[in-house]
């Protein structure tokens, strides 16, 4: 089975430790995976704003990028979800507009995309990793793996298996933090108010570390624990997964 | 009278005041944290019995199913509604229908109208154009009432008043009763209870006095010309009951096809809406229900109008993606769970539809163009909340993002394009040639060096960060929330350096061996599919068999439109929907399990007392000498016509006949003894169809004290048997009145107390051995 990463432009230009920990994790699986040097982005940001001429080109980078594989693995809920529900209507807009008429085609024939929880739980079939993560944690399911791609308890099986980890619920978890993408900028009093009440609610629960799916919420949510100096670190799921005794110190 | 949303500033302004106010964010959040657990509650039930999903699926479908071919359903329903003595008018737009209700009134020399709470007449400002005509208004639903007193504006579909605490409440009261009718008594306290009773006597004059009402409706069966209004508080029922003449202001995508296909819907609505099993009062009528009606003579208004209203709605059916919208049956559920309404409270919307569904039903309704209808496409965070929690299924996420590309798509002509458009051009740019995104990234690698050497924050676990920037992006973000500083290496750029980490010492990602682990992946099987969201099945019953035709009231002519509006709203309808093919056949709804019957009698006075209605089982031998002691030797209880002999032997002196009682007759009496026509379990929900033994839909509404008894054949699993059982009623033409529970209201920070305009208390007599209790089908 011949395995991509997308590895989401967030991660590319901001987050590289998390794409590492995916290739490093996935590795130690016995699954080597490619990084097909062509990708960009899942054209998520300039749809979620509504502007889907602009898309087309963008989602036509990610299908020929990714073609002739068999899977593509993401950290990421919220491009998994936009792969998987959002370039079909891209592709619409391209045979509309007479930019990419091809490009329907060329989406319904792109490998499946799979948020890297799914991945692990369902193509290869592991909960326990191996990882070792001697922290205290809590896990904010984000929106769009949890009602968009219906990613369920995965993440915490993963999670529950880790070796030295504590695993403690976090209030109100299924509750948005208000990223939101552009939502972030554009209603910005608003998005820190869902942050503010995000970030209260993990610091609630004592945890040193907050674990998510997704870089983006936990660039905004970290953002606020870091701006309120409390301490609370976050980290992608991707890294706990990938963290052994060796990058984490002996127990 | 209430203000009004003209002039209000674009989201994020309105947002960013709301966020201000204290108070306001301590209501929300109260408010909306007990209706979530409320809702929670009564659908965690379906979930557990397996046929939530499929009751959603089956009520987007009714509703869809009506949408799809809705020429033909308001035809139907036009033609139904005038057999049954209605008068039905069409309006294109909010003057259109305003002008027929000031008309009406005018007709009847009306200074004054009572309202039930309707969403169509807030929306095309009913109030203040039958004002502007010298024509008072008077809200009655309780909330609706805390609004107008207060000169405020509603900010919940279901609770308008919600941004109110008690206290604001009481001083409300207080302050504003006296100048339009009975003041509040000077010892009003804020217990909600008291505040509710403050509210019920205010109202009653109004109540009793009334020539005409008016009113929305949730529902319209084109089947039968039935309308169908869900309420708690009993002003719906006042409202629709005691005036001489009654004028339904109904938006053209209220329509369900037929009465079978309400089933569904009377499930999730309440479930969905209050969070409870069922709401404690609907109303359905059929045009006149008596030609004498109105005070002193006999059930219901002599005069029934009916406005099937445009006002934008064919410019929603047009839109194939937002056509969905229109399914909407205003429970507010999304308002409910949605994080950014929780925050920002309706009154940030800028419109009488708040929270996710106006962010999609003012710009369906109205287009693009208005920077404040612009602005809501993007007041949400698409978190999908609102999706998961429609009982009709609305992708609000899909269609915000589809209107969003509507705002972008009407600034594509602009001389001057916006600075995002730009940039979303620049992005775009970048994000379709890995190589220029290379470029960028390298950039932004040189910049995060810069920013690491300059700042001094750093996030913890140690990674540099910047602090507040400037620029209008950047300080929208950095305002309240560090930014991690941009890594020295892209991804990209570390995976070609080091061979995708193959060339990399250290514990980092090289080629180490894969440890011995459970489950370990079989390296060429076949990825399974993702999982995707999989439409239940609808599961259940036979479809009901076509009806046999109504005896007319009227025979039926050729529709007037002396305005035109009915020619062209009908055009509109079938312009927007070229080349939809409609569903023939009515959809099924799924059904819950069923107990025995000694089960389902239980069922039913366990459902019944939560309500905290009075529940007694009482042999049939014994009905009459229990009935005799129910009541005081002084009480004056009043009997309908077809009261059993052995009822009004046992009541003797006390049992006052109804001749023709006025309401003030009946304002006067202590209680009302009635029979009933269905009991339904799951709902504890008592159904009169108003024939012999039940009365007039007044006599069970007015006295303070309802006395009801049912027979254990009488009582029935579900809703969708009673739907069933009482189609027949229906179609004779009959009104209906759903009682679950006494009057109720839950508008005072979603405290329930019972108690409001109808029955305070409710006294069920379950009568008969459970032997004789039916089964289903």
């Amino acid at each position: 089975m011949r395995v991509a990463l997308s590895v989401t432009c967030v991660n590319d230009a901001m987050f590289p430790e998390t794409g590492k920990a995916v290739v490093r994790l996935l590795r130690r699986l016995g699954c080597e995976v490619d990084f097909p040097a062509a990708q960009t982005c899942c054209a998520q940001p300039m749809v979620n704003t509504g502007y889907l001429d602009e898309a087309v080109p963008v989602v036509r980078t990610y299908v020929d990028a990714f073609a002739g594989y068999d899977a593509i693995v993401t950290p990421s809920g919220s491009c998994a979800g936009s792969a998987r529900h959002q370039h079909a209507l891209v592709a619409d807009r391209g045979a509309v507009n007479g930019s990419d008429p091809e490009l329907v085609g060329a989406v319904a024939a792109a490998p499946p995309t799979y948020e890297l929880s799914e991945f692990l739980v369902d193509v290869l079939g592991v909960t326990d990793v191996g990882a070792y993560f001697p922290h205290t944690v809590t896990y904010h399911p984000t929106c769009h793996s949890l009602r968009m791609l219906g990613v369920g308890d995965r993440p915490r099986q993963l999670l529950e298996a880790v070796q030295g980890l504590r695993l403690v619920d976090l209030p109100k978890a299924e509750e948005c933090c208000g990223f939101g993408g552009t939502f972030a900028v554009k209603n910005a009093d608003t998005s820190v108010a869902m942050g503010a009440d995000k970030a209260r609610h993990v610091r609630s629960t004592g945890a040193e570390v907050l674990v998510a799916g997704d870089n983006s919420c936990l660039m905004h949510v970290g953002g606020v624990l870091s701006r309120q100096r409390s301490g609370v670190r976050v980290v992608h799921l991707a890294e706990v997964l990938a963290a052994t005794e060796g990058t984490e110190g002996q127990s | 009278m209430s203000g009004t949303f003209v002039g209000m500033p674009a989201f994020p302004e309105a947002a960013r005041a709301a966020l201000g106010d204290t108070q306001l964010r301590h209501n929300l959040a109260h408010a909306t944290g007990v209706i979530r657990a409320k809702r929670a509650a009564v659908v965690g039930e379906l979930e557990e019995a397996g046929i939530w999903e499929d009751l959603r699926l089956a009520g987007a479908a009714v509703k869809q199913r009506a949408l799809d071919d809705l020429a033909t359903h308001l035809e139907t329903l036009e033609r139904t509604l005038t057999e049954a003595g209605a008068t039905v008018h069409w309006a294109r737009d909010a003057a259109e229908a305003n002008a027929v209700v000031a008309r009406v009134a005018r007709a009847h020399g009306a200074d004054e109208v009572v309202k039930v709470k309707s969403m169509a007449t807030q929306e095309i400002g009913l109030n203040e154009a039958l004002e502007a005509e010298g024509i008072a208004a008077w809200e009655t639903d309780l909330a609706e009432l805390i609004v107008q007193l207060g000169d405020d504006l509603p900010s919940h579909i279901l609770v308008p008043a919600i941004h109110r605490n008690r206290a604001e409440i009481r001083e409300i009261f207080l302050r504003r009763m006296a100048d339009v009718g009975r003041p509040a008594p000077a010892d009003l306290s804020d217990d909600p209870a008291v505040l509710a009773g403050a509210a019920r006597e205010h109202l009653r004059e109004k109540f009793l006095r009334a020539k005409v009402g008016v009113s929305g409706a949730n529902f319209a069966v084109a089947e039968t010309g039935t309308l169908v209004v869900v309420e708690s508080e009993g002003n719906g029922r006042m409202c629709l009951t005691l005036p001489e003449v009654l004028v339904s202001v109904v938006g053209i995508e209220k329509v369900v096809p037929t009465w079978a296909e309400l089933d569904p819907l009377l499930r999730l609505l309440p479930r969905s809406s209050t969070g409870e099993r069922m709401n404690p009062y609907t109303s359905t009528w059929s045009g006149v229900t008596d030609p004498d009606g109105g005070d002193g003579g006999a059930d219901g208004p002599r005069e029934v109008h009916v406005v099937l209203l445009d006002n934008g709605r064919t410019r929603a059916l047009a839109d194939d993606v937002g056509r969905q919208a229109l399914r909407c049956i205003r429970c507010s559920a999304c308002l409910n769970v949605c994080p950014v309404y929780e925050r920002t409270g309706g009154h940030a919307y800028g419109s009488v539809y708040p929270g996710p569904i106006g962010a999609i039903l003012n710009p369906l309704l109205h287009g693009q163009g208005d920077p404040q209808t612009d602005s809501l496409p993007y007041a949400s965070s698409l978190c999908g909340a609102c999706f998961e929690a429609c009982p009709v299924r609305i992708d609000i996420p899909e269609v915000l993002v589809h209107l969003r590309s509507k705002v972008v798509d009407s600034h594509r002509g602009d001389r001057v394009p916006k600075p995002e458009a730009l940039a979303m051009r620049a992005a775009a740019w970048a994000f379709s040639d890995a190589s220029r995104l290379g470029l960028v990234e390298k950039a932004s690698g040189l910049s995060g060096r810069v920013l690491a050497r300059l700042s001094r924050t750093t996030l913890p676990g140690g990674r540099p960060a910047a602090g507040r920037l400037p620029g209008p992006g950047a300080a929208a973000w950095t305002g309240a929330r560090d930014l991690p500083a941009p890594p020295r290496e892209s991804f990209r750029a570390w995976w070609a350096r080091t061979d995708g980490g193959r060339t990399e010492p250290g514990p980092g990602v090289g080629g180490e061996q894969a440890t011995d682990l459970p489950g370990r992946p079989v390296a060429d099987a076949p990825p399974p599919e993702p999982p995707a969201a999989q439409p239940g099945s609808a599961v259940g019953r036979q479809p009901v068999p076509e009806p046999e035709r109504l005896p007319a009231h009227r025979s039926p002519s050729a529709p007037a439109d002396p305005t035109g509006a009915r020619a062209e709203v009908l055009d509109r309808v079938r312009a927007a929907l070229a080349g939809v093919v409609p569903t023939p056949e009515p959809v099924p709804a799924p059904v819950g399990p069923v107990g025995t019957p000694a089960q389902v009698l239980d069922l039913f006075a366990e459902r019944v007392a939560d309500y905290r209605a009075v529940v007694e089982r009482v042999a049939v031998a014994d009905l009459a000498a229990h009935v005799a002691g129910l009541f005081a030797p002084t009480d004056r209880v009043v009997v309908p016509d077809g009261t059993a002999e052995a009822l009004l032997a046992a009541l003797g002196e006390r049992a006052v006949p109804d001749d023709a009682l006025s309401w003030a007759d009946l304002d006067g009496v202590d209680a009302v003894l009635t029979s009933a026509s269905v009991g339904v379990a799951e709902t504890g929900t008592i159904v009169l169809d108003h024939g012999p033994g039940q009365g007039r839909r007044a006599l069970s509404l007015v006295p303070d004290r309802h006395v009801v008894v049912v027979r254990a054949d009488q009582v029935v699993p579900d809703v969708p048997d009673a739907v069933d059982r009482l189609a027949a009623a229906v179609r004779a033409g009959r009104a209906l009145t759903w009682i679950s529970g006494p009057s109720a209201t839950s508008d005072i920070e979603l405290d329930r107390v019972e108690g409001v305009h109808g029955p305070r208390r409710l006294h069920v007599l379950l009568v008969a051995d459970p032997a004789t209790a039916v089964d289903r089908g």
